[in-house]
């Protein structure tokens, strides 16, 4: 049975421990966080024990479910590689591309695998918008566009609000949002060749960003991602469309969802609720993490690599570095 | 104002909201569609024996026929020599998207209608969807607050035909698509394109099309918002709609979700093979028809001017400068 050890236990490890306390055939076995407190509170909430440090964790674990901020990744990583510890790693894999060198190299040479949490792969509509690609239903991918827009991350609420807002932890909304409509887009459409940007990053408002990326792909095909966090606080709009020359498919989060329940009372008026339930093994971070365990025990090749992390970070990184200068970054040319 | 019918011709048909544009017209009272002209004798008959217009065998000798106004309705690149003609004959010229296809062609077009005292108006129909009437209403009475961004697309189906030749269309995608958003932003804002960056496919959509069916144009404006356009002809032959007009716009308020053409029933048909979206929504192009009779009318200026229809056109001239270099294109420097 695998036993499995996450490392900080903030608002994505939650999420995480939901999908790892339902799966069967593993063993959670417990946390380290570098605030105690923190990971007390998963043991009690998810079962397993508290760990003083990483060492005593890895010596009780097969795998490690890295959820720390993305400025912690580097340290988790490499001790957890050094430990020959297999390892899932949150998205982005670093805030700086040395440092997401660094781990993925340091993964390879010991011989442990590195899984990007790229976890878009992994929600059920986007996974249909790829099998109906690779099923040849649209031809070869043409225009690729994707939203992913929502409020700021809630300044002052925890630990990770000053995280966000500071651009030198996080990277902002580019590299913490778009990351993902990036590496999903690299899956449908291949390697990127160009990639031009404008936004908010550097217009200096507080609790806003906001960005519109172009690419252009090796294969020719173009694409468009908007990543936001200065959309309104209460509603998270995603969208995805790829044209190709055979075909279109579309998805998009405004469409009715397929659960609607309608209320009135007299205390809060009328309520329009939409939910779109899916069964346990269809939620995104299940599916993604039930995925690396049937990786580490030698039943399936992995959809999404440690390179495709990287090169999610590098393409995300120019983005930034394009809506910095005004200028079109070419990857071929880019270092971070 | 007196009882006389204001009469109207066509010059030029090839474009197919011609078609639209004339039911508008033929529809409305104290209107009179005199005749037409098309240098295509087979589409030129066709299309007269359709709506019951006269057919004139020169463009001279329909502008000899007694007309307040003509509607210039041809392939792109005869809109000029159209106007030229027209300019000092009627009151009144409705000159179809984009204005032409070179700065020059619609600089020598807006300088000889004003010689002649002739009005030029640009046929940009989305400024009278009621949808996009009532978003620039909320933007003007603060709906969003300080605007930052807007995120468009005008997609539409491949048209084939005199669309995908060069020398009669001007471009593709990006110069038949790029024109109508453009000109909605500029009308909302008053404010101008200032630099536009373009990623554009040629042939990408369409295998062996010999034109631009795919463009993505990021730009600023000068009032600082920036946005993006999507111009493709990205709805396959299969997809429920020929297009779209979106305008997704963010401030500091909120977002406001644009769908020009989301007004529709679902038609599923055996017959066709498919389903498809039937619009219900008022029709832009009356609007658009009404006005232009209105200033025919009442002799005011035009609600869309030549030079508004040059400005649209020079930022789809700037993507196809930015895809060649490489870089971003200022305006300026047109």
């Amino acid at each position: 049975m695998l036993r499995i050890g996450v490392i900080g236990t903030g608002a994505i490890a939650a999420v995480h421990l939901d999908g790892w306390r339902q799966m069967p055939g593993i063993e959670l076995v417990g946390y380290y966080d570098i605030l105690p407190e923190a990971a007390e509170r998963a043991a009690q909430k998810y079962g397993g024990r508290v760990f003083g440090s990483m060492d005593d964790l890895f010596a009780a674990v097969d795998l490690v479910d890295i959820c720390s901020p993305g400025t912690a990744h580097k340290e988790n990583v490499l001790a957890a590689a050094a430990a020959r510890k297999a390892i899932i790693c949150e998205k982005p894999l670093a805030r700086h591309l040395r440092d997401a060198v660094e781990m993925v190299e340091t993964c390879e040479r010991a011989g442990v695998p590195l899984f990007p949490a790229q976890v878009v792969r992994f929600f059920p509509m986007y996974r249909a918008v790829k099998d109906a690609i690779d099923s040849g239903a649209i031809g070869a991918p043409g225009v690729f566009r994707s939203a992913r827009c929502g409020s700021f991350p809630r300044p002052g609420r925890d630990f990770s609000a000053p995280y966000y807002a500071d651009f030198n932890q996080s990277g902002g909304v580019v590299l913490d949002v778009a990351v993902h409509d990036i590496d999903f887009a690299r899956w449908c459409c291949g390697d990127v060749e160009r990639v031009f940007a404008r936004g908010l990053t550097f217009a200096g408002r507080q609790y806003q960003d906001h960005a519109l990326i172009t690419l252009r792909f090796i294969s020719g095909a173009i694409g468009h991602i908007e990543a936001s966090w200065s959309h309104p606080r209460g509603n998270f709009r995603t969208r995805i469309e790829v044209a190709g020359d055979g075909g279109l498919v579309e998805w998009d989060s405004l469409d009715r969802p397929a659960l609607v329940a309608e209320l009135y009372d007299a205390e809060q008026g009328f309520r329009h609720l939409g939910s779109s339930p899916s069964s346990v093994t269809d939620e995104p971070y299940y599916a993604e993490l039930a995925h690396f365990v049937e990786v580490v025990e030698g039943r399936a090749e992995p959809v999404v690599t440690a390179r495709d992390g990287l090169e999610a970070v590098r393409v995300a990184l120019a983005a930034i570095e394009s809506m910095r200068t005004g200028r079109p970054i070419t990857m071929r040319d880019f270092g971070g | 104002m007196t009882n006389q019918p204001i009469r109207i011709g066509f010059l030029g048909v090839a474009h197919l909201h011609s078609t639209s544009y004339v039911r508008s017209l033929l529809a409305m009272p104290g209107v009179e569609v005199a005749g037409m002209y098309d240098g295509n004798e087979a589409l030129a008959a066709e299309w007269s024996e359709r709506f019951a217009v006269p057919r004139y065998a020169g463009a001279g000798d329909l502008l000899a026929a007694g007309l307040d106004a003509v509607v210039v309705c041809s392939e792109n690149a005869l809109h000029r020599p159209y106007v030229e003609q027209a300019a000092g004959r009627v009151k009144a010229i409705l000159c179809e998207k984009p204005i032409s296809t070179t700065t020059a062609d619609a600089k020598a077009m807006i300088d000889i209608c004003r010689a002649a005292g002739t009005k030029l108006q640009i046929a940009f129909p989305v400024r009278f969807a009621p949808s996009v009437i009532e978003l620039k209403r909320q933007l003007d009475a603060g709906l969003l607050g300080e605007v930052f961004t807007v995120n468009c697309t005008n997609h539409g189906s491949m048209p084939g035909g005199w669309f995908i030749d060069h020398d009669l269309a001007g471009g593709g995608a990006v110069l038949d698509h790029t024109v109508h958003v453009i000109d909605v932003l500029r009308w909302f804002w008053g404010a101008e394109v200032t630099e536009v960056y373009a990623e554009i496919g040629d042939s990408l959509l369409h295998p062996g099309l010999g034109i631009d069916d795919a463009g993505l144009l990021s730009f600023t404006l000068s009032n600082g918002i920036y946005g993006t356009l999507d111009t493709s002809w990205s709805r396959p032959p299969s997809y429920t709609i020929w297009g779209d007009v979106k305008l997704e716009i963010l401030g500091e308020r909120g977002v406001v979700y644009g769908d020009t053409l989301h007004q529709y029933v679902s038609v599923a048909s055996n017959a066709a093979g498919k389903t498809r979206w039937a619009g219900y929504g008022s029709d832009m192009d009356a609007g658009l028809m009404a006005d232009f009779v209105d200033m025919i009318r009442t002799g005011r200026d035009p609600s869309i001017t030549g030079e508004d229809g040059m400005a649209a056109m020079q930022v789809a001239l700037a993507a196809y400068e930015s895809a060649r270099t490489g870089q971003p294109v200022k305006l300026a420097n047109l």
